[in-house]
């Protein structure tokens, strides 16, 4: 009873939801570019990039107007994240352009921006810090505690010193649910990603909805990136995103395609890696407990959890002349 | 029009080569130095020096193996980025086979433990493939979390079940060493009485010679016999195929466990024919290399051998570049990727040029007469 209280503690939980949040990111990301119609395997890599330039912006930013910082000492991880995001903007950029515009096979591109990104921050690291693999420390977000929320005691561990990230994260799966299901711009991209032709002939340009999607899920895996590196690590080192834009892709099919299921895979995910961070007893090696989200989203792809339902032209390039 | 298309294909790779040293010469730039001395440091510390030749075709036979295998998925429309996974299995049962079993003369031992590499990578591509073909289970994404599931699984029987026992105590994490009878022969002997030697000549194994041989028999297999055919078929147009009575599925089942079984292979140049255990911290990503080996060489097995040897020319270059050009290697990675995404963006321009070449030629009217013809027009 004591060993099945441990796995559902509550300090364990408001860890599994600090790991949560670059999974959801990123995984929020994917469901924008799958549902445009384009697959992008390059989040892995985009993450990489925010999290260097995540660290880089809020080192940047902290050295260059040490004032302005102590004065509002959330502006430098601001820039941080807007760093990244711009980085993630920048590889979306290149993927949109490499797959629609080129209409080269989406998984290339992705394997591409995944090695250019491990490159090229092993590179650039050098070149600012002198070593390849680590950045200086850099300072987070002053963390915030929910009103209300807070009074609980019970849930005190879960609502207090949450990072103002967590809550955009929260809030942008509200907006992304919405304007997927709701505003013309999602209806728009869903039905380019399932039936392209017939959204061409009734007048939506494909490619520039496909554009959008692709460059959302830039910013979006570039911000998940800023997180891992300034709220979480408060630093830059190599390999931090240990596969992270890989589990996002898993976390989006687990999720069916849509932001809130997204979520909810995202949660199930960061408890599992909360989980085998922790030194829980647990009766099977960590490794294994490390793979479950892996070892899930071959069942959920195989159909054995539940059918798969993948927009209808994910993954296939869209072209106006005739083949 | 034979020939100019002729032409234009043997320039593509070279052209995207070139755009990829250009855009890598931007960064270059950007950091204050001057490409063409970096580029020309590479060069003559790759070509002038005997450990850099050998080292570089070193490097290169696991990215022939590695560019088989992806190659071979490719040519049935089926995209295995598990090879990295797959490698990773083949080279821990090379490796189990090699140090439990003793007393084994060569001749039994080192086959043996290569067929439990191939033998293993392709038991462990089971999964993806038969989820694809039974239950549309996309592979690329399935092959992705098998490669991860790979990584964990050898994690735990290398520290937590196989770990060398008079290893305990310190931070080297590896297997018992493999018995010599299951070692890849070293060709440092048949290239001493040439006046080569050096721990460079001698790291370069069979292996090299048994990966060209291997690409070259693929080729032929692929381009002269019922099953290449077959395979042509099924990539050309999967439909008409089995209208034909060619079994799809059974195909693509084919072809992806060939691609497996070779996989198995790319990591014992390494493992059996240089350090001869398996470390934790074994080279990992040749798989994601072979991708890009395939790609360059266009999928073609012949292509992958000058394919491989790029990337091995430029894996070695790196050093070179580092140590006395002073630009940090991995400048070099990122021309690879460069490379990568230059030379699709390439073949699919290419690609189009055609279609679009013979739609016109198509449009030609009929009657255009031979003295047309022979002025060009």
């Amino acid at each position: 009873m004591e060993y099945m209280t441990s796995l559902f503690s509550v300090a364990l939980l408001a860890s599994a939801i600090r790991v949560t949040m670059p999974i959801l990111l990123a995984s929020l990301g994917a469901v924008h570019a799958e549902r445009g119609g384009v697959v992008n395997i390059g989040l892995e890599g985009i993450m990489i990039m925010g999290t260097f330039f995540g660290a880089v912006g809020a080192y940047a930013f902290d050295t260059r107007f040490p004032s302005l910082a102590q004065t509002w000492p959330n502006l430098a991880p601001l820039a941080g994240v807007l760093a990244a995001v711009a980085a993630g903007l920048l590889f979306g950029l290149i993927h949109a352009l490499v797959t629609i515009t080129f209409r080269v096979d989406q998984i290339i591109s992705g394997v591409a921006l995944n090695l250019l990104a491990g490159g090229l921050a092993r590179f650039l690291n050098i070149l600012l810090f002198e070593k390849a693999t680590q950045s200086p420390g850099v300072r987070g977000f002053t963390p915030i505690d929910i009103p209300l929320l807070r009074d609980l005691p019970a849930l005190r561990p879960l609502v207090t010193g949450v990072s103002p990230m967590i809550i955009t994260g929260v809030v942008l799966v509200a907006v992304s649910q919405w304007v997927l299901r709701r505003t013309r711009f999602g209806l728009r991209l869903r039905a380019v990603g399932e039936y392209p032709l017939a959204a061409d002939t009734l007048g939506v340009n494909v490619y520039h909805l496909r554009y959008a999607g692709v460059l959302l899920s830039g910013a979006l895996a570039g911000m998940a990136g800023a997180y891992l590196a300034i709220e979480q690590a408060r630093l830059y080192f190599e390999g931090m995103t240990q596969g992270r834009g890989f589990i996002a892709l898993a976390a989006m099919i687990f999720g069916n395609w849509w932001p809130v299921g997204a979520l909810g895979a995202s949660a199930l995910f960061g408890y599992f890696d909360a989980l085998s961070l922790r030194v829980v007893r647990l009766p099977v090696p960590y490794q294994f407990i490390n793979v479950l989200p892996h070892i899930v989203t071959i069942l959920v792809l195989a159909g054995f959890v539940r059918r798969a339902r993948m927009p209808a032209a994910d993954g296939v390039p869209y072209t106006k002349e005739e083949e | 029009m034979k020939h100019r298309l002729l032409v234009l294909q043997m320039a593509t790779p070279v052209l995207a080569i070139l755009f990829g040293m250009l855009s890598a010469s931007v960064i270059i730039l950007a950091i204050g130095r001057n490409p063409l001395d970096v580029y020309a440091v590479m060069v003559r510390f790759n070509l002038t020096r005997t450990d850099s030749l050998f080292s570089i075709l070193f490097k290169t036979t696991p990215l022939i193996f590695a560019g088989l295998a992806v190659a071979l998925s490719f040519r049935v429309s089926l995209f295995n980025i598990g090879v990295e996974g797959q490698y990773y299995i083949g080279a821990f049962c090379a490796a189990l086979v090699g140090f439990s079993l003793r007393g084994l003369p060569a001749v039994l031992h080192l086959p043996l433990a290569l067929l439990a590499a191939a033998g293993g990578a392709m038991v462990w591509a089971l999964v993806p493939i038969v989820l694809k073909l039974r239950r549309g289970a996309h592979e690329v994404i399935t092959t992705i979390m098998m490669n991860y599931i790979a990584s964990a699984l050898l994690l735990y029987l290398i520290n937590d079940v196989f770990r060398d026992p008079t290893q305990i105590g310190t931070p080297r994490v590896r297997t018992p060493l493999v018995a010599a009878a299951a070692r890849v022969p070293s060709l440092g002997p048949l290239l001493a009485p040439l006046g080569l030697h050096g721990s460079d000549v001698e790291k370069l194994n069979l292996l090299l010679p048994v990966g060209i041989v291997i690409a070259v028999i693929l080729a032929y297999f692929l381009s002269r016999t019922r099953f290449g055919y077959e395979v042509r078929a099924v990539a050309f147009n999967p439909l008409a195929a089995e209208a034909a009575g060619i079994p799809n599925a059974r195909v693509q089942f084919g072809m992806f466990m060939l691609s497996a079984g070779i996989a198995g292979l790319v990591g014992l140049n390494d493992i059996l024919g240089f350090f001869g255990y398996l470390d934790i911290d074994f080279p990992k990503g040749l798989g994601f290399l072979g991708i890009s080996v395939a790609l360059l060489a266009k999928n073609n097995p012949l292509g992958v051998i000058p394919a491989a040897l790029l990337f091995g020319f430029l894996d070695r270059g790196a050093a070179g570049v580092q140590f006395f050009a002073r630009v940090p290697k991995e400048i070099i990675v990122i021309l690879q990727a460069l490379i990568i995404l230059a030379i699709v963006v390439a073949y699919e321009l290419l690609t189009r040029y055609v279609r679009t070449q013979r739609k016109r030629e198509a449009e030609l009217p009929v009657t255009a007469t031979p003295a047309a013809e022979a002025t060009g027009r």
